[in-house]
């Protein structure tokens, strides 16, 4: 196990620095010169000269390089050629916000995705199969902007029980935390409890036709028993897979989610970093979000020892 | 516009900006967006009313302009304190010009090149030596130009002073969350403090028109700033909002590729195109768009028509009103397109942004421009990309906005002077230069109408930049709040807003 732990994390540092690579030469490959756009409508020759200068623009891209990772390295991602603010201080603004956002839009997949796709199995040809599944299709089909939109008239405006926009932590106010989270992640969440729920349903479907299944029910198990502890267990081993491959669609959907509700999370840094031409946030970011998402397969990997103790890591006997 | 119902102390005001300003450093800013929060927490030297007319704000009085028109002396008000707790004084004033003049990458030394020295001769009075008589320093000077920040401060953060602003103004800067908000709160040291009625301000970017307009519909903001037609429309339904406008002393239009062959602010070449090649095709291009019909369509009516580069309301030198703008003619266009004989169509490549509003406005010129014989490719591309194009001259025609200045200098002479620092046209017009200096130097109003209008029209007869529309600010807040003022300049004034008792 410890062997393969640490392949595997040499072989994620070694992803990791590629991706910086690639990120940082995909910047730059992009039209847009970041001095212009920090100039906006106003650009004398002498500011956009200063601010090339003043961010190190001039220097060759190597050099550039290795000055950001001697720095990153560090700790010290730079400063927003836009607000001048230290690049880690936003990012550490903004990932309890994603990260939130996340883990409340996963809960809420995994109960509803799981338990409407257990009740789909099991109650098959039943109206429950046929509403869970016609539920998951407009999951899947509508689209993130409009839902949003369509949840704020309907909870924020006309039912003011729910906020339209904002972050209060956690810490400060929790009532208030939940009164602006719960639309978001009911948004962001909803396209990956649809996927949970067609994957939970179709193992299941398996898994209950299943040889250990029969035997189980012939040991005369109550039906509890033979559906929660035999075939869900099972069927789990597909649906953490997915939910691994799905955490990637979660954050990038997340990008979206926050720009409907105005959360300062990660998805909207990188997008006005993106209109800005904000070279250091834009690589603090795409680079912090490159080593949460290697982290994540990291560990779906090592939950699957957990779940299915018959799936053997690498090395081990 | 202004509102002046009465309010009650306390309370929290959150205003919606369009987008998330740059740097909080008056020598740096360079957004609008960054105007409208430096008028809660950084006063100028002079301000604007509500008729566009300057007036004394830290200074006591206007300026007093020497007979040669070298010398201005600036008297300061005394009894100023700096948020923080710091006295305002003379070479507090002199600390400011300077480094606004000189630090690197000041977005306001163009506008202070003409000055020589500044110097305290007194306690409470500035005097400013400038190299050429100077007329726009007035209207520089109420704007960023004009911001006294704190010497205290500025010592104390050097670079990092965005990050702690401090200037004299009704709120102080409180915390800055990087794309989520800025938080000021009513600085007891203000001058004028019993006029401040809020406890704080938060300015909150929100760059979708449509959700900063959901927001406040459900009053988790009171102020939407910079509201497009199409929301402005729809808040109108709504019998918890009101809304506020103002004319905008900016302009947006099509600029043309005349000579723009080295890039921006470079020595202009010559340009094999039908359009840079013949002045006649760009007439004709002018007259085949209808000005009216392109702001019904595109804007529902709700912006102005314009063909010059001053608006029409400004109080120095006032442009042409829309009402005497050229109209579409068809007919002339093709006749002068027979006379340039030109093979039509002539393709113009038209560079567009990503916005929907800009590309509403190409696809309406490209119907338009069609029926005299052109025809105009549309190449929407994203902002910061459009600008590095359009500078370095790879282009034949693309969208030219700018927000506008108090003085007609600031909307002309960079972007119409030969190797402008904005003249992204390439356009090079010995007249117009001079027409440009002698507007500069130029101290008596009347002379300064007449030179403008002179200057508008010669602009107007080099169809290099065809001015299409000016915007109008709109500005929509709920009606439990009173005392927001907006003026010319478009921005929000929060100083004496408050909650409705």
């Amino acid at each position: 196990m410890t062997k393969y732990l640490l392949t595997r994390l040499r072989q994620s540092l070694i992803t990791l620095f590629l991706v910086s690579v690639v990120v940082f030469a995909g910047i730059r490959a992009l039209p847009g010169d970041p001095a212009l756009a920090l100039a906006g409508e106003e650009r004398s020759p002498a500011a956009l000269a200063a601010v090339r200068q003043s961010y190190g623009l001039n220097d060759n891209i190597v050099v550039q390089y290795g000055r950001y990772i001697g720095h990153a390295l560090t700790g010290d991602l730079g400063t927003s050629s836009r607000t001048g603010l230290p690049v880690a201080d936003a990012i550490c603004a903004a990932l309890p916000v994603t990260l939130e956002l996340s883990a409340l839009a996963l809960l809420l997949a995994v109960v509803v995705g799981i338990g409407a796709g257990v009740v789909a199995a099991v109650r098959r040809g039943k109206p429950a199969e046929w509403f869970a599944n016609a539920i998951a299709l407009l999951g899947l089909s509508i689209p993130t902007f409009w839902l949003g939109m369509v949840l704020v008239l309907g909870f924020a405006i006309a039912l003011p029980v729910f906020a339209a926009s904002g972050y209060v932590s956690f810490g400060t106010d929790p009532l208030d935390n939940l009164r602006r989270m719960v639309l978001p992640a009911i948004v962001l969440g909803s396209g990956l409890a649809a996927v949970v729920m067609r994957q939970t349903r179709a193992a299941m479907l398996d898994s209950l036709s299943a040889d250990y299944v029969r035997t189980a029910r012939a040991k005369g198990l109550s039906r509890r028993e033979v559906i929660g502890g035999h075939a869900l267990r099972n069927s789990l081993v597909t649906v953490v897979t997915v939910l691994g491959l799905q955490l990637g669609h979660l954050i990038s959907g997340a990008v979206v989610t926050e720009q409907i509700f105005v959360l300062p999370g990660f998805g909207k840094l990188t997008i006005d970093a993106v209109f800005t031409r904000d070279y250091a946030t834009l690589q603090g970011v795409v680079l912090c979000t490159s080593a949460a998402y290697i982290l994540i397969n990291l560990l779906v990997d090592v939950l699957y020892s957990v779940i299915d103790p018959r799936i053997r890591l690498g090395g081990a006997k | 516009m202004t509102d002046t119902r009465p309010v009650r102390d306390g309370g929290t005001l959150t205003v919606a900006l369009n987008a998330d300003p740059d740097k909080l450093d008056p020598s740096l800013a360079q957004t609008l967006v960054g105007r409208t929060v430096f008028s809660s927490m950084c006063e100028k030297l002079y301000d604007i009313d509500q008729r566009g007319t300057v007036v004394p704000q830290l200074a006591s009085a206007l300026p007093e302009v020497s007979k040669d028109g070298l010398t201005v002396t600036v008297q300061v008000r005394p009894g100023l304190k700096f948020s923080d707790g710091t006295h305002l004084d003379a070479p507090a004033v002199v600390t400011s010009l300077l480094r606004h003049r000189d630090l690197p990458g000041s977005a306001r030394a163009t506008e202070l090149a003409p000055l020589k020295s500044v110097a305290a001769t007194g306690p409470y009075t500035v005097e400013l030596k400038l190299k050429q008589p100077y007329t726009p320093l007035t209207g520089v000077l109420a704007d960023r130009s004009g911001m006294v920040m704190s010497p205290a401060a500025l010592k104390k953060y050097g670079k990092n002073f965005t990050n702690h602003p401090s200037c004299v103004g009704p709120f102080k800067f409180v915390e800055r969350v990087g794309g989520d908000r800025i938080v000021l709160e009513k600085d007891p040291e203000y001058y004028d403090a019993d006029q401040v009625h809020l406890d704080k301000v938060v300015y909150k970017p929100i760059p979708d028109g449509s959700i900063r307009l959901a927001n406040l519909r459900s009053g988790d903001i009171q102020v939407g700033d910079q509201m497009a037609p199409v929301d402005v429309r729809s808040s109108l339904t709504e019998s918890k909002l009101q809304l506020f406008n103002s004319p905008s002393l900016g302009y947006q239009g099509i600029g043309l590729n005349v000579g723009n062959v080295n890039g921006t602010g470079e020595k202009p070449g010559k340009i094999d195109s039908p359009l840079a090649r013949d002045v006649r095709v760009r007439e004709a291009f002018e007259l085949s768009i209808d000005r009216d019909l392109l702001n019904k369509v595109v804007f529902q009516g709700m912006y102005e028509p314009a063909c010059g580069p001053i608006s029409p309301e400004s109080a120095i030198a006032p442009g042409v009103p829309a009402a005497q703008c050229p109209k579409r003619d068809v007919a002339k266009a093709e006749r002068l397109l027979k006379e340039a004989g030109v093979k039509t169509p002539v393709r113009i490549e038209f560079k567009v942004s990503t916005s929907p509003e800009s590309s509403r406005v190409g696809q309406v010129v490209q119907a338009m421009a069609k029926e005299a014989g052109f025809d105009v490719v549309l190449r929407p591309m994203e902002y910061a990309t459009l600008l590095e194009e359009t500078d370095a001259g790879h282009y034949d025609a693309f969208t030219s906005g700018w927000s506008g200045r108090l003085d007609p200098d600031g909307n002309i002479a960079s972007f119409l002077k030969t190797q402008g620092a904005m003249n992204a046209y390439g356009l090079s017009d010995p007249k117009i230069d001079q027409l440009i200096a002698d507007g500069r130097t130029a101290a008596d109003p009347a002379q300064r109408t007449k030179i403008y209008g002179e200057l508008s029209q010669r602009v107007a007869d080099a169809h290099a930049l065809i001015y299409l529309y000016r915007q109008k600010n709109y500005i929509v807040a709920t009606k439990s709040v009173s005392g927001i003022k907006v003026y010319g300049d478009g921005l929000v004034r929060v100083k004496t807003a408050g909650y409705t008792r």
